[in-house]
């Protein structure tokens, strides 16, 4: 970084904070920040804004340029401009927050606004400083309206276009969405929206933690019929981001939360509910295997199969015994274990007798994901569903060791540990 | 193998200590609390704790105390139990834990644990199964644990276990390296080991060890030098460290640093950091990499400060 920036005096850093500023509170809209190098400003110089007044492109020209709502800010101001917003709101948080200044409501709203602009410049500079967030927060939690707490969803937004990793942006939002629960009905719309917003970030930073955390989050406040909408509307993503662990794990959470409510629903329609259940999971298992098939070696795709196998021959299985020994059997549903693991079985072999050849690795990875998803299998499989069972299995395990071994030694001691274990009598 | 530049790397902390009108130095002030514990652990671990001025760093970390008891990560600002638990780590390198008022800190702590038996981050209310592994470790240095609901605190832990036996942020959360040490991390200190599945936790842990001998966080990602604290430390504190190649990890780390300037990057050929640098000296002491001290995988401290702790104040 060039010292350049150190020659900025405090009076013309203050003015381009105030620069700054004006154009935040110019364009209520802009939905996007980036940071731009002095020498690209060049490129850009011709396309000034034109809700600017003369004066100002004088100056917007050299740090900052604003187009179709899109804010660009000269690398070189940043240091600054930083720490002239970083002083100009400590000094009104300072003052907001001092006992004496609450007087009157006048004084204690301009005192609000003055945190509230400088919280925002200064957000957008270091947008992880959380003390500018809780500020907001404080001044927000006084008002509580709608299109205020909105207005904070859309800051944070903001902040995401540039940084979607950013800790204080997300939790931001869950604290918003928090306040609005408690206030408003417009919970079920607003769900859906930051559902798509992650979906949305999700695509320019993959698998990104924080954005998935919070599509997962959000799935406590939808209903049954949300949840199912979901899993339907989310597919395709998933299906052309096959190596993004992250979505496939969104599913798992939104199938765990549509089996949750299953176990609570004790009336004459669990049947009912159990056999679409039933079906959601069928389905999904189907559809990961011709994604297995189309996209081969794909880590996220054989872990999904984990879950979905497990949680078939472990959980549904239990709830037929346990729905056709309450009432007649409505369910039309056969689950045969027997035929469940042969499927898989024939499944896992053909992945492993494909090309072992060490030039391809895709081709590699999928024999050593299938095999480590059958010894997944011995592992998961109770006992009592029969000893046809586990015979088909060790009769495989053979074979999958020596292979595993071979293409993945790093692992010797966890093959030798799971394999061991199941020769145990 | 190549070898360990530990002269270059306490010269490159102790830069950064100096620089802090950078850009990068000045976007991070909010966590500069964090930075000290990650550069002056480092620095005990490589034996040089004595290159920085102890009372310099004591006064700045107490005037990072609010009056809430809770400290924040820099002068003036709010506080979080993030930077608490630095304060109070970077306290008891320089064996100065005594000079705080336990039952104050404590009390903020305390204040932040929820009916589930979380913990929020701060007055804000954030959940995270981080700030229960904060609570529990920092607690456990000032030895008042017992005024949490540790059965309440080690329940809501629990109930953060996925399938694949990891562990996420929050219930149904996916598993992730850095959440998973923190629930184990926490689940030891609180004597609750019990309840993960070991086998299947160290299955999913030793998965992380892609080609290059590195580890990742979460399936499909590339390797990063932070892993090899997280993922070794949980591996380490649930006994199946033997299901990774070791000494793999080692070149891979070595070959993350930077042995002009010291410093290590997240994996080789990138920018280093302070967070890396730790993180990397950390690892390679857990690997039993000659000429560092012993760190514990729990506390993340090293060995003579955890158990000068507990075993020399009664």
């Amino acid at each position: 970084m060039s010292t350049r920036e150190n020659s900025y005096t405090e009076a013309e850093a203050l003015n381009l904070l105030a620069q700054l500023e004006r154009i935040l509170d110019l364009d209520p809209l802009i939905d996007e920040v980036g940071f731009i190098h002095p020498s690209q400003f060049a490129t850009l110089k011709e396309e000034i804004g034109d809700s600017l007044s003369l004066e100002d492109r004088v100056h917007e020209s050299t740090s900052f340029w604003i187009r179709d709502h899109k804010l660009g800010i000269s690398t070189q101001i940043l240091i600054p401009v930083y720490k002239a917003a970083k002083h100009a709101f400590i000094s009104a948080l300072r003052q907001y927050k001092t006992p004496g200044n609450f007087s009157g409501k006048s004084q204690d709203d301009t005192l609000a606004i003055e945190v509230m602009i400088h919280s925002k410049a200064l957000l957008l500079l270091s947008c992880d400083f959380a003390t500018a967030w809780n500020s907001r927060k404080l001044i927000v939690s006084n008002k509580r309206l709608l299109p205020i707490l909105m207005d904070e969803l859309h800051l944070s937004a903001l902040v995401l276009s540039y940084s979607p990793k950013s800790e204080q942006a997300w939790s931001h939002r869950r604290w918003v969405i928090n306040m609005i629960a408690r206030n408003c009905s417009t919970l079920q719309w607003i769900i859906e929206r930051e559902s798509e917003l992650v979906e949305k970030i999700a695509e320019r930073s993959k698998m990104n933690y924080r954005a998935w955390n919070h599509r997962c989050w959000l799935v406590s406040f939808m209903t049954r019929e949300q949840v199912l909408d979901e899993l339907k509307k989310s597919r395709n993503w998933s299906g052309l981001h096959v190596a993004d662990n992250s979505c496939f794990h969104y599913r798992r959470r939104l199938m765990l939360r549509n089996l949750e409510g299953f176990c609570y629903t004790q009336d004459n329609n669990s049947s009912g509910y159990f056999v679409e259940t039933y079906q959601i999971w069928k389905e999904e298992l189907d559809w990961n295997e011709s994604l297995i098939k189309q996209y081969v070696g794909r880590e996220a795709l054989w872990l999904h199969r984990r879950f979905l196998s497990m949680y078939l021959i472990k959980h549904m299985a239990t709830h037929l015994l346990a729905v056709s020994c309450q009432s007649k059997p409505k369910a039309s549903v056969d689950i045969d274990i027997d035929s469940l693991m042969d499927h898989e079985l024939c499944l896992v072999h053909s992945c492993s007798t494909t090309i072992a050849d060490a030039n391809f690795e895709d081709f590699q990875a999928q024999a050593i994901h299938s095999a480590a998803y059958m010894l997944w299998l011995t592992k998961q499989i109770p006992e009592y569903q029969g000893i046809d069972i586990q015979e088909k299995l060790r009769a495989g395990v053979g074979d999958v060791t020596r292979m595993l071994k071979r293409s993945c030694p790093d692992r010797s001691s966890l093959w030798d540990y799971l394999v061991g274990y199941h020769s145990e009598p | 193998m190549g070898e360990l530049a530990a002269d270059k790397h306490v010269k490159y902390i102790i830069s950064v200590e100096k620089k802090k009108d950078s850009f990068e130095s000045v976007v991070m002030e909010h966590l500069r609390l964090n930075g000290a514990y990650w550069g002056l652990t480092t620095l005990d671990i490589l034996g040089k704790l004595d290159a920085v001025d102890e009372e310099d760093v004591i006064s700045w970390i107490l005037k990072c105390q609010d009056e809430s008891g809770g400290f924040a990560g820099n002068i003036g600002h709010d506080p979080h139990v993030l930077y608490t638990l630095s304060a109070v780590q970077v306290l008891a390198l320089f064996d100065k834990v005594d000079i705080l008022d336990a039952d104050k800190v404590s009390n903020y702590i305390v204040g932040l644990q929820n009916e589930d038996g979380s913990f929020s981050g701060d007055i804000w209310g954030e959940v995270d199964t981080r700030f229960s592994y904060i609570a529990i470790c920092c607690l456990s240095i000032l030895q008042r644990l017992d005024k949490i609901n540790v059965d309440k605190a080690v329940e809501y832990i629990v109930s953060c276990k996925n399938l694949d036996g990891g562990f996420g942020c929050t219930p149904g959360g996916e598993s992730h390296a850095g959440q998973i040490f923190c629930c184990v991390g926490a689940l030891a200190i609180a004597g609750a080991l019990h309840h993960v599945d070991k086998d299947l936790l160290g299955w999913w842990l030793c998965e992380r060890q892609v080609k290059s001998g590195g580890l990742n966080g979460r399936p499909e990602k590339l390797p990063d030098v932070c892993y090899s604290w997280w993922v070794l430390s949980s591996l380490i504190m649930i006994d199946r460290v033997h299901w990774i190649n070791k000494d793999k990890l080692v070149k891979f780390i070595l070959d993350c640093q930077d042995m002009e300037n010291g410093g290590i990057s997240d994996r080789p050929d990138d920018a280093v950091d302070v967070f890396h640098t730790y993180f990397g000296v950390a690892g390679l002491s857990l690997l039993e990499y000659p000429g560092l001290k012993p760190i514990d995988p729990a506390y993340a401290l090293p060995v003579d400060v955890v158990n000068r702790i507990f075993f020399s104040k009664k």
